[in-house]
């Protein structure tokens, strides 16, 4: 329990603010005992449009087989009025001592404060070894307006499709991947509720264990803006904390 | 140990790509952190425009009007395409003349060429348009006010209106550029007199979006509708709006790999367009054409006039019409201008 409360303490003295998230930092493969898994976390950190930022993240993962997972989750942030619902399903295909997931995964996005509604669907390919994690795949993301002026009017426009999008990430952990605890390093163009262009973000994320079904996972969340275009420049920063029950 | 090799290898890799000839380009180092801030930009700009712009920067046009738009233009050592832009302008008697960004790539020699450059095209404007009358004094030449408004060299305002690019401000560039053009957030009046004795209004609205984010004082400006130009009850005073930013909204192809705003960002700026009832956007920035409307705005992508991109000749300025009945057209210009072999 102390190295857990020194863990925590840790990540939030290293987070001057908090961020949404995903649970890639933990084992993602079925244990062989428990099919159901549930996340929550909190998320609070600064964007330069909206300000602060406030919210919360639910998830809860259905393991079928060993191979074969569902997740759903949701997502509100609430100064920037956006309310997110995704699912995704997964194939775990075992190579040697790692594995590759395959997955599959669809997004909506409400950005209320703009009246626009993005739809994202995501193909994917992780590849996780004991220390490292890669991932790579393709986005396409299609956005309207709902709302002009304040008029109830859904979908005033055919709206706009963007070219496939690449989607780039790369996690590295201290310890290896079925350690109970770890602490890591991601940088990536993506997170569990939006696919960026050309925009990476980066960061640290951790989780270690609370009881034999619960974890606590953390991680904080650097999004410049106008990386790729060698100008990082502050746009968002974010924290997420959260925990994991297994049943 | 695999892990560890490498990280330490695209450190490595990292380290080195910013100490070889590739500076002259980017800045690999900047990918994570950057050396110019938006917000700093955006305050000086704001102070340079209420000390000198404001009041002073009107631009007149009787009846019909037309204005050039140029895109990143990367001056290195040879400006051939710069200048044949602003000769274009000139010889068609265009209103204005913008630039997207991108004008240099940043390096101190390369303004000092570019400098000179604008210094012989406000010569040349000069000539054209103003008649000297004593060393320092000029009037228009077909001035209708009576008497003509004499006015100084400096006082002519050169009618070539630039917003900054990311290439232009990388590693601290903003020294370079700032010291030639100032203002990076800014707009411009048109006054518009109509064949039949009115008057109509066109705006100008120039964004620094070199940081792929407006930033927090240039949105916190924005929010507080210092661009808005509304009367109280809410209608405009504008009849037409224009942008012009670097940045690209919409990206064009799979394979353009520069950073576009980020998602928040991108539905503000397609929701504030709106708002502003903005005719078209202007951008540049990913070195290919687009043409896209979303939502009763219009918005351009300007491909690259830069003869390293762009060696032969082609249609890489775009020109806008308003005619005098107010009807609006544009076309792309062809530019003759091939790179020096």
């Amino acid at each position: 329990m102390k190295r857990i409360a020194i863990l925590t303490v840790l990540l939030f003295l290293l987070s001057p603010v908090v961020a949404p998230g995903q649970t890639y930092s933990g084992e993602r493969k079925f244990d062989g005992k428990h099919k159901n898994e549930i996340a929550g976390n909190l998320v609070g950190g600064y964007n330069v449009v909206t300000g602060v930022i406030v919210g919360e993240t639910g998830l809860y993962t259905r393991h079928f087989t060993d191979r074969w997972s569902l997740t759903a989750g949701q997502q509100v942030q609430f100064i920037k009025w956006l309310y997110s619902f995704d699912v995704m399903g997964t194939y775990r295909l075992p190579l040697k001592r790692t594995s590759i997931y395959f997955d599959v995964h669809i997004l909506d996005n409400i950005y209320g404060r703009w009246g626009t509604n993005e739809f994202i669907a995501n193909g994917s390919a992780c590849w996780e070894a004991n220390y490292v994690d890669f991932r790579f795949g393709l986005s396409f993301i299609h956005y309207s307006k709902y709302n002009v002026k304040g008029e109830y009017q859904f979908f005033t426009d055919k709206g706009y499709t963007e070219p496939p999008t690449f989607i780039f990430g790369l996690g590295v952990n201290i310890r290896p991947r079925s350690n109970p605890w770890n602490l890591g390093f991601f940088i990536r163009n993506y997170d569990q509720f939006y696919y960026e262009n050309w925009n990476i973000n980066w960061g640290i994320r951790a989780h270690a264990p609370l009881t034999d079904n619960m974890k606590i996972f953390s991680e904080f969340n650097i999004r410049p803006a106008g990386s790729i275009s060698q100008l990082a420049t502050r746009y968002e920063t974010s924290l997420k904390v959260g925990v994991k029950y297994v049943w | 140990m695999k892990a560890k090799t490498l990280i330490l290898l695209a450190l490595a890799c990292l380290l080195s790509a910013s100490c070889v000839k590739l500076r002259e380009k980017i800045s690999p180092t900047d990918i994570i952190i950057a050396s110019t801030a938006v917000e700093d930009r955006v305050k000086m700009s704001e102070v340079f425009y209420l000390n000198h712009y404001n009041n002073k920067v009107w631009l007149i046009a009787e009846g019909g009007y037309s204005f050039l738009v140029g895109a990143d233009s990367h001056v290195t050592t040879d400006p051939g395409r710069m200048d044949e832009m602003l000769a274009i302008g000139l010889r068609d008697d265009d209103l204005f003349y913008a630039h997207l960004g991108d004008i240099a790539d940043t390096k101190a020699e390369y303004y000092v060429t570019l400098d000179s450059l604008l210094w012989d095209a406000k010569w040349r404007y000069v000539e054209a348009n103003y008649e000297q009358i004593s060393d320092y004094e000029f009037i228009e030449k077909d001035s209708k006010m009576d008497p003509p408004i004499v006015y100084t060299y400096e006082d002519i305002v050169y009618p070539f209106f630039p917003v900054v690019g990311n290439h232009d401000i990388t590693r601290n560039g903003w020294a370079l550029w700032s010291n030639i053009f100032h203002s990076s957030f800014y707009e411009i009046d048109v006054l518009v007199f109509l064949g039949n004795g009115e008057m109509a209004f066109d705006h100008l609205i120039f964004l620094d979006s070199a940081s792929g984010t407006l930033g927090k004082t240039q949105i916190d400006l924005i929010k507080k509708g210092v661009l808005d130009g509304k009367y109280d009850d809410g209608t405009s005073l504008y009849r037409y709006t224009f942008v012009f930013t670097h940045t690209n909204i919409f990206r064009p192809q799979f394979n353009e790999f520069a950073s576009t705003f980020t998602r928040e960002e991108t539905f503000f700026l397609l929701d504030q367009f709106e708002d502003w009832n903005v005719t078209c956007v202007f951008c540049g920035h990913v070195h290919t054409w687009d043409e896209r409307n979303f939502n009763g705005v219009h918005y351009l992508t300007l491909d690259a006039m830069c003869e390293n991109n762009n060696p032969d000749p082609g249609d890489y300025l775009i020109r806008v019409q308003v005619d005098d009945d107010g009807g609006l057209s544009y076309k792309k210009v062809h530019m003759d201008y091939a790179k020096k072999k």
